[in-house]
């Protein structure tokens, strides 16, 4: 942003995306990095380079390198998991990483359309605290099915039950 | 919908557990605790007033419904990673896959909600002054049956107005009944100002879907100037033959010296030069020069071309051509003469030249609220053969005209002459919107002061006035310019 800001309309001017959802966005990647890290040390660091790519794209109302970011931290979840990750931490990482997605795509959008001077929290929390709230059922409710149905299982049983489970869903609706 | 100040605020006090405004102060008498009777029974009644009109939605107008594709791709990292996990035999892999296949069904599962709301928008000032600031206090609730997980509301703030404070958007989640308020500041400018439709985008939870619409609520304001007259505006000697101000060439009653001529019968005594006649013997009369009235015709550049300032905060200048005339107008009509006003503009704007009180409201009125001198430009096209023929045929024969305008293009300066060749003798007065920044910016300044000089060659007076106020170069040019 340039020194023009002073002389145009305040807000017209900037779009760029709320600090709430910046912070909430950096917040969510801290929390998947840290994750990540304690998964292994390889898929970490490529969290990490995905909340910095959060960072850029929030600064720089940039959706793609926001997609970009994404694409890394798959890539470091994808990573961790291949060295023999626990799946607890695995969970988290993934959980975080999409939060921190979400919300820094969601800010992006917020600036776009009502800038950074309009009152955002609400919108922001709600937004975040929906997408969290997803999540966590979302791995609380695999995590629950592996224990229930006992650590020994192949891998394939739990892909088709996966695959079970969409089927349900995609037949429910 | 437009209920008063305090009936549009009242049910937000009830609803203040919800509710997201942000200065429960402005809810006025209502929410100071329990107040005695008389005063609650009123508070009462507002609510009731206001509750009412607020259960039925505003009218909306929907516009679209796209998805925003943000999900995009995250069903396929999610089985990605379920492959790789079965490729590699490692279960987490395959729980983390099972967290993205149910953000993907989050996705897909979310509908946008229609925006059923309820707006009301009030104003501090239905009539400011201009530069006055203006605060607008917009409430939406929302009046439907299901909740709003992700409500942007952008106000339509009127084109011709500046937000000066808070911008007039804000982002939100309303559950069923709750309300939204936000306040935001314009500053006054001249002109009728309508407030556009507000703009809702409501989303689901998800963001996967977006529906934008337009909710009506009508809003206006008026912003008239008062006409200051300005300095003794000389005008030029093309006169009706009704006694007035401005001196001509013809002889006869007056004040100032024009000839002297043969006497004849008939003339008055006292006109008689009797110096003349003791010394020669000769009877001759002194012709003074006649003072009588004009009609002028002020006409407005008002074409979108017209609509520049030396810089982007600076008032256009159409606005200071507008100052301009009124303060003319005013001068004018205090002297005597019959004044009109008129806009080079697509838009007809046309007051005929007159007197009076009646006429010194009307042209006020005119200046400050007719469209064709809005204060952002029109979006219709201007014919400029079509548009001088027909102001030609409504101009007076003895019109002279003050023509207002910024002389930033060729056609304004070619107007002036064909209407001074008409017959129709032109003044041109022109603000002065060039800057001295760059190259460009000088170079618009020299076509500009080209122009000027043109038009002063043809004989047309030309005056132009930039910092200083516009008596005041009025007055610096009196001085040089003969009759």
């Amino acid at each position: 942003m340039t020194d023009d800001d002073a002389l145009v309309d305040f807000h017209e001017a900037d779009a760029r995306p709320p600090t709430a959802a910046v912070v909430a966005s950096l917040a969510a990647a801290g929390v998947a990095s840290t994750a990540g890290a304690v998964a292994g040390p390889a898929g970490g660091a490529l969290l990490g380079v995905a909340a910095l790519a959060f960072l850029v794209g929030s600064f720089r109302r940039s959706s793609r390198v926001l997609g970009w970011g994404a694409a890394v931290g798959v890539g470091g979840l994808a990573l961790a998991g291949y060295r023999g990750a626990p799946a607890e931490a695995l969970l988290v990482a993934a959980v975080g990483l999409t939060v921190a997605w979400d919300i820094a795509d969601h800010g992006v959008g917020l600036g776009e359309q009502v800038g950074r001077g309009a009152r955002v929290r609400r919108n922001v929390a709600v937004h975040a605290g929906a997408s969290l709230l997803v999540g966590a059922l979302a791995a609380a409710l695999v995590y629950g099915v592996t224990l229930a149905v006992g650590g020994g299982q192949p891998v394939a049983a739990l892909a088709l039950l996966l695959a079970g489970g969409i089927a349900l869903i995609s037949a429910l609706r | 919908m437009s209920g008063s100040r305090d009936a549009a605020v009242a049910p937000e006090a009830a609803g203040a557990g919800e509710s997201e405004a942000s200065d429960a102060g402005e809810s006025l008498t209502n929410d100071l605790g329990e107040p005695e009777t008389d005063d609650a029974t009123a508070a009462e009644l507002s609510d009731a007033a206001a509750a009412e009109p607020t259960e039925t939605p505003t009218d909306r107008e929907h516009r679209r419904e796209v998805a925003t594709d943000r999900w995009l791709g995250i069903a396929g990292a999610a089985l990605s990673l379920v492959g790789l996990g079965v490729l590699v035999r490692q279960s987490s892999l395959v729980l983390a896959g099972a967290v993205g296949v149910g953000y993907a069904v989050y996705a897909r599962a979310g509908e946008a909600p229609t925006a059923t709301l309820a707006v009301t928008r009030s104003v501090s000032d239905a009539a400011p002054e201009p530069g006055d600031e203006v605060r607008v206090t917009v409430r939406a609730e929302n009046v439907g049956e299901r909740a709003l997980p992700d409500l942007r509301l952008v106000d339509g703030v009127p084109p011709g107005l500046a937000v000066v404070d808070g911008p007039a958007r804000v982002a939100t989640a309303l559950r069923p009944g709750t309300a939204v308020t936000f306040e935001y500041t314009v500053r006054g400018a001249r002109g009728d100002h309508d407030w556009e439709p507000l703009t809702a985008i409501t989303r689901d939870a998800a963001g996967a879907r977006e529906r934008v619409s337009d909710l009506d609520a009508p809003t206006a304001i008026a912003c008239t100037p008062e006409l200051s007259a300005g300095g003794d505006l000389p005008l030029r000697g093309l006169t009706t033959v009704h006694h007035g101000r401005v001196s001509t060439d013809v002889g006869g009653a007056g004040v100032e010296f024009h000839a002297t001529r043969e006497y004849r019968r008939g003339d008055p005594l006292k006109r008689v030069d009797w110096n003349r006649r003791a010394r020669t013997g000769e009877l001759s009369t002194v012709e003074l020069r006649e003072e009588r009235s004009a009609t002028v015709v002020l006409l407005v550049d008002a074409r979108e071309s017209a609509y520049v300032a030396a810089d982007p905060d600076a008032e256009t200048a159409v606005e200071a051509s507008v100052a301009a005339a009124g303060q003319a107008f005013s001068a004018l009509l205090d002297g005597g003469d019959r004044v009109g006003v008129a806009a080079l503009s697509p838009l007809d704007c046309w007051l005929a030249p007159g007197s009076g009180t009646v006429h010194a409201a009307r042209g006020r009125e005119t200046l400050a609220t007719d469209p064709a001198l809005a204060p952002t430009p029109s979006d219709e096209r201007f014919y400029r053969s079509l548009w001088l023929r027909r102001f030609r045929r409504r101009l007076p024969a003895d019109a002279q005209v003050l023509f207002f305008t910024p002389l930033v293009d060729d056609t304004a300066a070619t107007l002036a002459r064909r209407i001074d060749a008409h017959g129709h003798l032109v003044t041109v007065l022109s603000p002065d919107p060039t800057a001295t920044g760059t190259a460009g910016e000088r170079l618009v300044a020299l076509e500009r002061r080209q122009r000027l000089r043109t038009l002063r060659s043809a004989g047309i007076r030309a005056l132009e006035w930039g910092d200083d106020s516009f008596p005041v170069a009025v007055a610096a040019a009196t001085r040089r310019w003969s009759r």
